[in-house]
């Protein structure tokens, strides 16, 4: 029994491995598509002076590690943490400065981002192989591949889709070493929480994440053993609380010096973050309180439906197996010393509670920042697809149908509620996060309903055709939303010809302005027509009939 | 973790009878729903994908609204997301700057209202079908307001040298401002203040937001609105001065200081004073979080003459942002 177990997870590492490769070839090969968005424009700058300073500290550890010089490399976006950023950063040195292997720069840096994407696939689906099954793995992880939002976020230099990654990992390793108490498990699991720490700060949901988790689960044996004097903590949170920081604070050369002024500085810059603005259903928010429904909407909006019906699906049936042991006493209780189901429900409710509890979480960043929990919300449709076919088949039973040999009823199924999240992510890119779902009516009804329509600046990369043909020299380019250093890499990169010219921070001084729609920013469409004298762009780009950037192009004097 | 590997987990799960056999009957195949939604969700996505108009559409459709349009009517488009299409494609002969900025519909005896998906404008509510048109996936409607005014005077349309005076009034001292053009374009920028235009009166002495020009302010729905921009300086009243207006009954207007700005709600009330012939006639005073709010002020006596009309900004604790619109009708 525990060879074949072995061998089929084996298979199943095999699985996941192509599909990390697959997905990662597929991101490498759409980047191109996609232009800068305004972060990745900071990280570029960022990753780059981590790379030097990685290079001086191969030269020379002992200067590197000097207060003066870490800061000089390190006060670079230190609002967020390092670990991430130094990877893009080492991506691009050794993949694009020492080996030229990608034929864009900005690819190199993403390559970082993508890989984290690519891994989740893998993790995904062996964590759905081992607590469900083999098919619920594989559509849990292809179900997270192709949600639209995902995969947009999956080719860019951010942190949204390596913490996605990194939390389901410690969850995952927290997971394995209930199964297997012993050090290996434990101590993956310390060094995961400090690299999730190291990777940004809904990382700092994981200690309350497992601690309500083991209450939960072990709530019983807790009692008996304060009974006897005892408690019985899994080693695994100890390993957290004690590796976690360590690693944490090992990975993050710029806490090494005023750690405590640092961190305090770290963890202030993101409870108080700056309210920025974003529409919903046609409203403007930009200050609390902020709309509760905004969570629910927008992830019924964005992630495919079918995807959410097998969630509920999966979610309804083992809350049913469960209850269902509850109240009749001769039902056989699985082994399940990780309680799965309560893990991935915690999952998934701790990173919507920000949203749901309160108010005064902002709602900026559309979906990214609630991406950690999608993980386990494709778990669970895997637990759905697989109870939805049991069923099919159990259906078919009795039919004519009953001679399809199973393996091509579950392709035929993995069709059914694979095919349409397929072509909505096929066809979002590479406008990403202008894309939304049926059940709203796709991007025209998310129009209507008065739904964000991007935000970052980066659709200033489907225009670059138009301003290489257009934006000849002596004509600037008023950029609006891009971000300098996003626009500089485009240009780095070759998709803007080396005479395509910024203009400064503002219309006036300019021949060519770009405008990316968001409510808030109509004012400075409205500042383009008053310079240039009119309200007609000379191009509009846009996604399924709506238009998301609008190039505007001042008459010659 | 061995789960899979030691039982599989359907075995395991207990079918406890929750519901009846009946509606168990009746929910038997409710599995076989779960692909259906999946594939209905696909065809969704392909029609939704196509279903508005294509910048090739909207091409296309150019010559059948030049062929609608009237002189002197407004071109909307409803859904207004997608009024930049039409921009785009129609251009500014159909739509230019000072329509598709307008304060609103009302002044306009037509409209050609360009629709798709069954959307209609709200703007154009209540106003009668004249003709209507199909073309591809729009609907075209030529519609006639049913309170046409007769605008006999637009102040925005002549704000110049020539039929405009601009001065600065602290008690008794009085300092003309200059009509410039083409003068330094400033402001702008998310969150500051709108555009001073190139051709605007400039206030010598004064911060270059003291300036009457015309710019374009966004309301609270975040439209555009072709306005006066009027900030008043620290002391005193700017006086914009309209020479030998031809008068209907009333003055119409609105004014607001830009939603971005309003929003806040943190910047002092001002007043727009109205005079004709050296006689105030009313006042708008506007509060912050009145946004693009409308005033109408009856001209009595002075209906259908011809007169000066002062429009006195003014503004506690040093200014705001003031921007209005008015004609007489």
């Amino acid at each position: 029994m525990k060879a074949r177990a072995e061998k089929s997870y084996a298979a199943d590492h095999l699985i996941g491995f192509l599909l990390a490769i697959g997905y990662l070839v597929i991101l490498v090969k759409t980047a191109h598509g996609i232009g800068y968005a305004r972060d990745e424009g900071f990280y570029f700058r960022a990753a780059s002076a981590y790379a030097d300073w990685f290079e001086r500290l191969m030269t020379d550890w002992k200067a590197a590690t000097q207060q003066a010089v870490v800061d000089g490399y390190w006060s670079n976006n230190h609002e967020h943490p390092g670990l991430v950023k130094m990877l893009f950063g080492l991506s691009w040195h050794y993949l694009h400065r020492k080996v030229p292997l990608f034929a864009e720069e900005g690819t190199s840096f993403r390559f970082g981002g993508m890989c984290f994407a690519a891994a989740s696939l893998w993790l995904i689906h062996i964590w759905g192989a081992r607590a469900r099954s083999r098919s619920a793995g594989l559509v849990a992880a292809l179900a997270f591949a192709l949600m639209p939002r995902i995969f947009y976020h999956a080719h860019l230099d951010c942190f949204d889709v390596p913490i996605a990654f990194m939390w389901t990992f410690c969850a995952y390793a927290y997971w394995r070493s209930l199964a297997r108490p012993g050090l290996k498990w434990a101590i993956v699991t310390g060094v995961a929480f400090g690299l999730a720490l190291d990777t940004k700060h809904n990382s700092w949901f994981l200690p309350p994440a497992f601690v309500v988790h083991t209450l939960l689960s072990r709530g019983a044996s807790f009692g008996r053993g304060l009974g006897r004097g005892q408690i019985r903590v899994p080693l695994s949170l100890v390993a957290m609380a004690t590796l976690g920081p360590l690693v944490f604070f090992a990975a993050w050369p710029w806490i090494w010096f005023d750690t405590i002024d640092r961190l305090n500085g770290y963890a202030s810059f993101h409870l108080h973050h700056d309210y920025y603005n974003i529409v919903y259903l046609g409203q403007t928010y930009w200050k609390p309180p902020m709309p509760r429904s905004y969570v629910w909407v927008m992830t019924a909006a964005t992630v495919p439906t079918i995807t959410l019906v097998l969630f509920v699906t999966g979610m309804a049936s083992r809350l049913r197996a469960h209850a269902g042991r509850l109240f009749s006493k001769s039902a056989k209780r699985p082994f399940d010393p990780g309680s799965t189901d309560l893990l991935w429900a915690i999952g998934i409710g701790i990173q919507y509670a920000p949203w749901i509890l309160s108010t005064s979480t902002p709602i900026f960043g559309g979906t990214k920042h609630w991406f950690t929990a999608y993980p386990f919300l494709c778990l669970f449709a895997g637990a759905g697809f697989e109870v939805v076919f049991e069923r099919v088949r159990e259906l078919l039973r009795t039919s004519r149908l009953s001679v399809l040999p199973g393996w091509a009823l579950e392709t035929l199924l993995g069709f059914a509620v694979l095919s349409a999240p397929l072509a909505e992510t096929i066809h979002s890119h590479p406008w990403g996060l202008s894309n939304y779902t049926p059940l709203v009516g796709g991007a025209p009804g998310a129009a209507s309903l008065g739904l964000n329509r991007q935000f970052w600046g980066f659709t200033t990369g489907a225009v670059t055709d138009w301003l290489n043909e257009h934006a000849t020299l002596g004509r600037s380019v008023f950029i609006h939303d891009t971000a300098y250093d996003s626009w500089e890499m485009l240009r780095r990169d070759g998709r803007l010809a080396p005479h395509v010219q910024a203009a400064g921070p503002y219309v006036q001084g300019s021949s060519i302005a770009l405008y990316q729609h968001e409510e808030h920013m109509e004012t400075i469409e409205y500042q383009i027509w008053t310079v240039y004298g009119t309200a007609s762009p000379a191009y509009v780009g846009a996604y399924d009939g709506v238009p998301i950037i609008y190039v505007y192009e001042q008459a010659p004097k | 973790m061995t789960l899979s590997a030691e039982r599989a987990p359907a075995a395991y799960e207990t079918k406890a009878p929750l519901v009846g056999v009946g509606a168990r009957a009746a929910i038997r195949f409710w599995p076989l729903l779960v692909p259906l939604v999946g594939l209905v969700e696909l065809g969704a996505q392909i029609y939704d994908s196509h279903k508005a108009p294509t910048a090739q559409q909207w091409s296309d459709v150019r010559s059948l609204v030049e062929s609608l349009r009237a002189p002197g009517s407004v071109v909307v488009i409803a859904p207004y997301w997608a009024e930049p299409m039409a921009r785009w494609k129609f251009g500014a002969a159909s739509m230019p700057l000072r329509d598709v900025a307008r304060a609103d519909a009302t002044r306009y005896p037509k409209a050609l209202e360009v629709s798709f998906l069954g959307k209609r404008s709200p703007e154009l509510a209540g106003w009668s079908l004249e003709q209507e048109k199909r073309s591809g996936p729009f609907t075209l409607r030529v519609l006639a307001n049913p309170a046409a005014p007769s605008v006999t005077y637009d102040f925005v349309d002549h704000l110049d040298a020539t039929s405009a005076d601009v001065l600065i009034e602290s008690g008794a001292d009085a300092k003309a401002c200059t009509f410039t053009s083409p003068a330094a374009i400033e402001g702008g920028g998310l969150g500051g203040p709108p555009i001073y235009p190139a051709s605007r009166f400039v206030c010598e002495g004064q911060p270059s937001h003291v300036s009457v020009g015309v710019t374009i302010i966004d309301d609270e729905q975040a439209r555009p609105r072709r306005c006066i921009w009027s900030h008043p300086p620290a002391a005193g009243e700017l006086v914009t001065r309209m020479r030998g207006v031809p008068l209907g009954a009333e003055i119409r207007g609105h004014a607001g200081m830009g939603w971005l700005i309003e929003r806040d709600r943190t910047g002092p009330p001002f007043t727009i004073r109205v005079l004709v012939s050296g006689r105030e006639i009313g006042r708008a005073v506007h509060v912050d979080g009145d946004f693009w709010k409308p005033f109408s002020i009856p001209l009595g006596a002075f209906a259908r003459q011809t007169a000066d009309v002062e429009f006195r900004v003014s503004a506690e604790r040093g200014g705001t942002h003031v921007c209005f619109e008015a004609d007489s009708r």
